[in-house]
């Protein structure tokens, strides 16, 4: 318990001092001393319109992000009891990105606040013929990797075409799709948010259900839990992050697939404190990259999902060589 | 199996019959149909050597040279991929899923952000770029994909389904940094990447068959002398060493030879996905247990299948053509899935 406790709070310190680190660094870097009064008391000027209309919120819509997706992944993980489940390798991100990109290029006067609506039911989708694949994550991983990489490489395929056809819009389609916070304010911030607490709030009421699901399955049926009505209620609560997120960042790769076992690999008390580890440590994956991603390449900014996809993806594939990791069906670590 | 073999042979012959008859039919329409309408009296005098100008420049410089590099990939993706599943002893092994699509990708994406972006950024010139190398540098990007995917399987001695999982890994992460590229350029020439990225047979000419011819010749040719290890990889490292097989070295040769196939391809064509996961299926689905039919029947599909849905992509898209690799992906995910399901 108070292992977690301290865990936690170191990696929300350090979420918070990148916060600060990002108010910093940029085309225009401040220094620390011109930084308080700028945030105590915003004056309006060039600074603190950099301060407060860029930097911040830019950087809070990248914590929210990443805990979302973080979330997202271990519950997604919790639910298939597969290790390799995520929003990106279940079909879920490319599920909720295919259908929002269809409508912004072929179905333009649906008003952008419906997104995550048309990105909830394309991750649905996506997740279900994944799932109905893999049997309910009660097959190998297997069945479930290859299962989720064809339906994303399937709605890739589309999606590539819908951009062919978009035309002059094709190059800021891309950058959305690569994932980025680039111009990203409070509105954002504000619209993203509540899909991510719906999905965290939503963990966090599970957590019983999930212990039982780590378990087995037919242990939890013979505990009285009715899997034809918990599973779907928890693949809901895996979309709903991803689904506001994907309208505002786009597809942010590997975030919800990682931050769950770098959790696990710092031993969390119980479920709820893993729920809360791996939300702290995809912001902070996130709210780093981002950082990164806008201050490395001035004065260009690449796309944030480039930076995650380079952290995540090497543990990822530590990830499969590794002997712990099992790869039988039905276990949960 | 010796008695069964007479009697399924007989039933074999009127489907492969059928199948030889609607490759023809299908290889006809696609010189014969097209965007640009050509009255099929004047094609038969294209090809006997006689016609006008303008249909001999059509049918001789435009489709023909774009079907047979159809074909060729066809086979490549094909053949590459009834390897691969051979080798890693897992179904659905396949280029596109397994990293070798994805490092020509990035390979091709890296080359023209640097030459075209360094050598004059801000230019929008499209005639600036230098296409006629892409299909040199998939080649290599593939290959370097795939020997990262081999150094990883062999440095912890993987099995089968972590090198299929590393592979799926490793194409991720390569697929996710050739998007992040393209859309950090940000410039008005990603449309031509966008046609490669989803697999096009546009515009393809002779050079591309020419560059292809090579590596078919090489690959088919090395298939017989193969058979056997080709045979044997199939089993367990220990069984298929128990029969004499130098199992590394002989699973090293294949997964190169899947790999340059496959690379290649890529190269010239652009990931066309799914080819070369369904049609050793499909053609195992058709011979059955005959194992020294299912080769050539793969190499006839691969063709067959690349060459009907061009024919589809351009008739359906009319101007704005459909890319095969879309057509294949709208008609491969099904099979997949349908696959999937019933593997257990």
């Amino acid at each position: 318990m108070g292992r977690s406790l301290v865990v936690t709070t170191l990696i929300v310190a350090a979420t918070l001092f990148v916060i600060v680190t990002g108010l910093l660094v940029g085309a225009k870097p401040l220094g620390l001393s011109k930084l308080w009064p700028v945030l105590l008391s915003p004056d309006g000027k060039i600074d603190s319109i950099l301060v407060w209309s860029l930097r911040l919120p830019r950087s809070l819509a990248a914590v929210v992000a990443g805990a979302g997706l973080a979330v997202s992944g271990y519950l997604l993980q919790a639910l298939t009891r597969n290790p390799l489940a995520g929003p990106d390798i279940t079909g879920v991100a490319s599920g909720a990105v295919a259908p929002i990109v269809f409508c912004f290029v072929f179905l333009p006067w649906i008003s952008s606040v419906y997104y995550p609506f048309v990105g909830l039911a394309g991750g649905l989708a996506a997740a279900s013929v994944t799932l109905w694949v893999s049997r309910g994550g009660e097959g190998r991983p297997l069945h479930l990797a290859l299962g989720g990489i064809s339906i994303s490489l399937f709605l890739g395929a589309a999606t590539t075409y819908v951009l062919l056809l978009s035309g002059p819009q094709a190059p800021s389609l891309l950058f959305w799709l690569s994932g980025g916070f680039q111009g990203r304010s409070w509105p954002h911030l504000l619209y993203m948010t509540p899909w991510v607490l719906g999905g965290l709030a939503g963990a966090f009421a599970c957590h019983r259900i999930i212990g039982m699901l780590a378990l087995s399955e037919h242990a939890s049926i013979g505990m009285g839990l009715n899997m034809r009505f918990w599973k779907p209620v928890l693949l809901l609560f895996a979309v709903l992050p991803v689904a506001g997120v994907a309208p505002i960042a786009g597809p942010v790769a590997f975030v919800g697939l990682v931050s769950p076992h770098i959790a696990r690999l710092l031993k969390p008390h119980n479920i709820g404190w893993s729920i809360a580890l791996t939300a702290a440590i995809g912001a902070l994956m996130v709210v780093t990259a981002d950082v990164i991603a806008r201050s490395v390449a001035l004065p260009r900014e690449l796309p944030v999902g480039i930076i995650t996809a380079l952290l995540g993806g090497p543990f990822f594939i530590y990830l499969v060589q590794t002997r712990r990791f099992s790869l039988k069906g039905g276990q949960s670590r | 199996m010796t008695v069964s073999a007479p009697v399924h042979r007989p039933s074999l012959f009127g489907p492969l019959l059928a199948l030889l008859a609607m490759m023809v039919l299908v290889l006809v329409a696609a010189v014969f149909l097209g965007v640009a309408d050509i009255p099929p009296g004047d094609v038969a005098a294209v090809l006997t050597g006689h016609g006008s100008d303008e249909a001999r420049s059509i049918i001789l410089d435009i489709r023909l040279p774009r079907i047979v590099t159809g074909i060729l990939a066809g086979i490549h993706f094909a053949v590459a991929g009834l390897l691969l599943q051979t080798i890693t002893r897992n179904p659905l092994a396949d280029p596109s899923i397994m990293g070798i699509s994805q490092g020509a990708t990035l390979a091709v994406t890296v080359f023209l952000v640097f030459t075209v972006y360094i050598s004059e950024p801000g230019s929008n010139t499209l005639a600036a770029l230098p296409l006629a190398w892409l299909p040199a540098i998939g080649t290599l990007g593939g290959m370097a994909a795939g020997g990262l995917i081999y150094v990883l399987a062999f440095r912890l001695d993987l099995g089968p389904l972590r090198i299929t999982l590393c592979g799926i890994a490793i194409g991720a992460v390569l697929h996710a940094a050739a998007i992040g590229l393209i859309a950090g350029w940000g410039s008005a020439r990603i449309e031509i990447l966008l046609e490669w990225l989803s697999g096009s047979l546009y515009a393809r000419s002779w050079t591309h068959a020419l560059f292809l011819v090579p590596f078919t010749i090489a690959g088919l040719a090395a298939l017989p002398a193969l058979r056997r290890s080709i045979d044997l990889l199939r089993f367990d490292p220990t069984v298929a060493r128990s029969f004499g097989l130098s199992y590394r070295k002989q699973f090293s040769i294949v997964l190169l030879l899947s790999c340059a196939l496959a690379a290649s391809a890529v190269g010239a064509v652009g990931p066309i996905i799914f080819v070369g996961l369904v049609v050793p299926h499909l053609a195992r689905f058709l011979v059955g247990r005959h194992f020294a039919l299912v080769l050539p029947l793969t190499i006839a599909l691969g063709a067959f299948i690349v060459t009907l849905g061009d024919l589809l992509g351009r008739l359906l898209g009319q101007a704005e053509e459909i890319p095969i690799g879309v057509i294949t992906a709208l008609f491969g995910v099904p099979v997949l899935i349908a696959l999937l399901r019933k593997i257990p």
